[in-house]
C-alpha cells in the first residue's frame, strides 16, 4: 500500500499496469465487504436497518445513496465500528469484525464535518493515526511527507486547523485517513459543506486518488448525479433496505422500482392499464414497447424523447402541446401535456427550431427505449 | 449637540465607576507603601511595613496556610470537577436537570450557611470517628466542594463547544480509551483546566467565611489573620498583605481570563 502511494506519487498519471496488479493482488483479499442480514434499530420505534446484505468488490468505488433517514448513514457507521448492529454479520477481508471496536480495524473514514483536531496542526492531524498505531516515528514522518505531496498540501502542514478553508480542510480530512494506507475508506458525504464549484472538481480528484490507490472506497451520499459520477456501482437504500445494487447505467436506465427511479430523478412514471404482445395501454395512449418487461409501471426518460413540429402519425407518435420550456444553453427541458397527462422532454439544443411555449407538437419515443418497473 | 452631552455624561458616569470600585484598594495600596502608621497622613514613600510582614512568623505561616490551602483544594478540585464535566457532557442527551440544580446549588447558597453546615458535620464525623479534625483538611475538603461546580460547568462547556464527532475520528484513528484521554481529551480541554485552576485559587485565596467555619487553631489563613488583626485596629501591615493579596488574586484572574479566551477563540 505504502508503495502504491509511492509509486502514485512519483508517477502522476497512473500506475504502471504491473504495480496495479501487484496491489490488486495484495489487497483483494483484505479489503473485500460482505454485509450479512444487519439490522439496527434506535430506541423502539425507528428502525434504521431492516437487514442488509451486500457484497462490496475490493478496489470498487461503491455509493450508498439514498434520501436523508435510509439507513445509510447508519450502514456506513456500523462499518467504521462506530455503531453496533443489533443483529447480522460484517465481514471485511474475510474477517468477521462485527464485535471489533474502531480503534482496531483497518477502516478510515472522512467525515462530513472533516472532524480535524483543532488543538493540533494540520502536520500532527495527518500524523495522528499513525502514532496511535505506534508506527516508528522515522516512518511516520515520511508518511507524512509522502501523503502531503500526494493530496498536494505540501506548504499547509505547518498551519492551524482552523486558518484553512473548507476545501483545505476537505483534502487533509482525506489525507489523514489514506495516510494510515487502511483496507476500506469511508467517505460520509464529504463534499456536501462545499459550494458547487469546488465540490465537482474535488469529486474529480476523489475519483482519481481511489483510481490510482485501487483502494476500496465506501461513499455515502444523497446526490444522484454525486453518486452517478463517482460509482463503480450504487447501491440505492430507502427504509432500512436496499432496493437496487448497480453500475450507475444500470441503476439510472434500468431503476427497479418506482422509488429507485423517482430519486434517480425520473417523473415520467405512468401506470400500464392493458398489456397485449408489445402493445402497451397507458394514460398516454397506447405505446409499442420492445423488452420492457412485465412491470406496472411504464418509465420514459426524458432524453429519449423526441419532438416533431405538427401533428404526425406512426409508432409511438403522440400529439402533444407546449405547456413549459425551460431553456438551459445545451438543452431545453420541456413540459407537455399529452391528453390529460403530463411528460417531461430534454431536447440537446443543435440548434435547430426549439417549440415555444403554447406550439402543437409530435412527441416521438423508440420502443427499445420503453423500460417498466415494479410499483 | 445634545448627542455629545449625552455621550460625555456617559463617559464621566464610567469613570465615576471605575473610581468607585477601585479607589478604595487604591488607597489600600498607596497607605501599604506609607513611611509612617498614619492612616490618615500619606508621609513619605517606603517598603517598611514590607519588610515587617516578612519578620512576623504569624503572618508567614497564615500565607502558608492560605497557598496550601488554595493549591491542594484547587488541584483536587480539578481532578474531580473535571470528571464531573466530562460525566455531565456524556450523559446530556438524558434528562439531568436535577442533577445540574445539585451541582449548581453550592453557588447559588450563602456562604455562611454552606460554612455552618460543613462545621457542623465536620464536628459530628470527628465526635463520631476521630477523624476530621478541624485543622487544614477540613479546610481543603470545604474548598473543594465549592470549588468543583465551577471546574466542572467550565470543563463541560468546553466539551459542549466541541464538534462531537472528533470523539468518534480519535476512534477512527486508532486511539485506544487511554490514548484517547491523553491525545485527545486533557489536550483538547487544557485550556479549560488552566482557566479552571487559577478560578478555583482565586476563589480559595478570597475565602474567608467558609475557612472561618472550618479552620482549627492552628490553620489560620491570610484573610482570617487579617481579621483577627483588625479588631485591634488598622495597621499599615495590614495595607502590605492586602495589597500583596490584591496582586496575587489579579494574575491569577487575569491568567484564567486568558486561557477562557483562548478556550473559545
Amino acid at each position: 500500500m505504502s508503495d502504491t502511494i509511492t509509486a502514485a506519487v512519483t508517477d502522476k498519471t497512473a500506475p504502471t499496469p504491473a504495480a496495479r496488479a501487484a496491489h490488486d493482488a495484495s489487497t483483494r483479499e483484505a479489503s473485500a465487504i460482505a454485509m450479512q442480514g444487519l439490522h439496527k434499530r434506535f430506541g423502539r420505534d425507528t428502525v434504521a436497518l431492516a437487514g442488509v446484505d451486500l457484497a462490496i468488490r475490493a478496489g470498487e468505488f461503491f455509493t450508498l445513496l439514498g434520501p436523508s433517514g435510509c439507513g445509510k448513514t447508519t450502514l456506513l457507521r456500523i462499518l467504521a465500528g462506530l455503531e453496533e448492529a443489533d443483529d447480522g454479520r460484517l465481514l471485511i477481508g474475510g474477517r468477521d469484525v462485527t464485535d471489533v471496536p474502531p480503534h482496531r480495524r483497518s477502516v478510515n473514514t472522512v467525515f462530513q464535518s472533516y472532524a480535524l483536531f483543532p488543538h493540533l496542526s494540520v502536520r500532527e492531524n495527518l500524523d495522528f493515526g499513525l502514532k496511535m498505531r505506534g508506527v516508528a516515528p522515522a516512518e511516520r514522518k515520511a508518511r507524512v511527507a509522502r501523503i502531503a505531496e500526494f493530496i498536494q498540501l505540501g506548504d499547509l502542514v505547518e498551519r492551524r486547523v482552523d486558518q484553512l478553508s473548507g476545501g483545505q480542510r476537505q483534502r487533509i480530512a482525506l489525507a489523514r485517513a489514506l495516510v494510515c494506507e487502511p483496507d476500506v475508506l469511508l467517505l460520509d458525504e464529504p463534499l456536501s459543506a462545499l459550494d458547487a464549484g469546488l465540490r465537482s472538481q474535488l469529486q474529480v480528484e476523489l475519483l482519481r486518488v481511489q483510481k490510482r490507490l485501487g483502494m476500496t472506497f465506501v461513499f455515502v451520499t444523497h446526490d444522484q448525479d454525486e453518486a452517478m459520477v463517482m460509482s463503480d456501482r450504487i447501491a440505492v437504500l430507502n427504509g432500512g433496505l436496499i432496493q437496487q445494487v448497480g453500475p450507475p447505467r444500470e441503476v439510472y436506465e434500468h431503476p427497479v422500482n418506482a422509488f429507485v427511479a423517482r430519486f434517480m430523478g425520473h417523473d415520467n412514471l405512468y401506470p400500464v392499464t392493458g398489456r397485449c404482445g408489445d402493445r402497451l395501454t397507458t394514460p398516454l395512449g397506447e405505446l409499442t414497447a420492445e423488452a420492457a418487461g412485465s412491470g406496472a409501471l411504464l418509465l420514459i426518460r426524458p432524453e429519449t424523447l423526441d419532438l416533431l413540429p405538427g401533428d404526425g402519425a406512426g409508432t409511438n407518435h403522440l400529439p402533444a402541446r407546449v405547456v413549459e420550456r425551460l431553456y438551459r444553453g445545451s438543452h431545453a427541458e420541456y413540459r407537455l401535456a399529452v391528453g390529460e397527462s403530463t411528460l417531461q422532454a430534454t431536447v440537446n439544443n443543435r440548434g435547430r427550431h426549439l417549440p415555444e411555449v403554447g406550439d402543437r407538437v409530435t412527441v416521438t419515443v423508440a420502443p427499445e427505449d420503453l423500460v417498466t418497473l415494479s410499483e | 449637540m445634545r448627542k455629545r452631552t449625552l455621550k460625555r455624561g456617559l463617559t464621566a458616569f464610567w469613570w465615576l465607576t471605575l473610581a468607585f470600585l477601585y479607589l478604595p484598594l487604591a488607597v489600600v495600596v498607596l497607605f501599604s507603601f506609607n513611611a509612617s502608621n498614619s492612616a490618615a497622613n500619606f508621609t513619605d514613600v517606603s517598603l517598611r511595613w514590607y519588610y515587617r510582614l516578612l519578620g512576623n512568623e504569624e503572618i508567614l505561616s497564615a500565607f502558608a496556610n492560605s497557598m496550601v490551602l488554595a493549591i491542594v483544594s484547587s488541584v483536587v478540585a480539578l481532578v474531580v470537577g473535571c470528571l464531573i464535566g466530562y460525566g455531565m457532557y456524556r450523559h446530556r442527551h438524558r434528562k439531568l436537570g436535577w442533577l445540574i440544580v445539585l451541582i449548581y446549588l453550592p453557588i447559588v447558597l450563602p456562604d455562611i450557611v454552606f460554612g455552618i453546615s460543613e462545621m457542623a458535620f465536620f464536628v459530628q464525623v470527628h465526635r463520631l470517628t476521630g477523624f476530621l479534625q478541624p485543622g487544614l483538611s477540613t479546610m481543603i475538603i470545604a474548598h473543594v466542594t465549592f470549588q468543583i461546580p465551577f471546574v466542572a460547568l467550565i470543563v463541560y462547556s468546553r466539551f459542549v463547544g466541541l464538534d462531537p464527532t472528533l470523539f468518534e475520528a480519535a476512534k477512527d484513528l486508532y486511539a485506544t480509551p487511554i490514548k484517547r484521554v491523553v491525545h485527545f481529551m486533557l489536550p483538547t480541554i487544557k485550556p479549560a483546566l488552566i482557566s479552571a485552576f487559577f478560578l478555583s485559587f482565586t476563589l480559595s485565596v478570597d475565602d474567608f467565611v467558609i475557612s472561618f467555619f472550618t479552620a482549627g487553631p492552628e490553620s489560620a489563613t491570610l484573610p482570617i489573620y487579617i481579621w483577627g488583626a483588625i479588631k485591634k485596629g488598622v495597621s499599615p501591615e495590614i495595607n502590605a498583605i492586602a495589597t500583596l493579596m490584591i496582586g496575587a488574586v489579579a494574575v491569577a484572574a487575569i491568567v484564567s481570563l486568558m486561557f477562557s479566551r483562548r478556550r473559545q477563540a
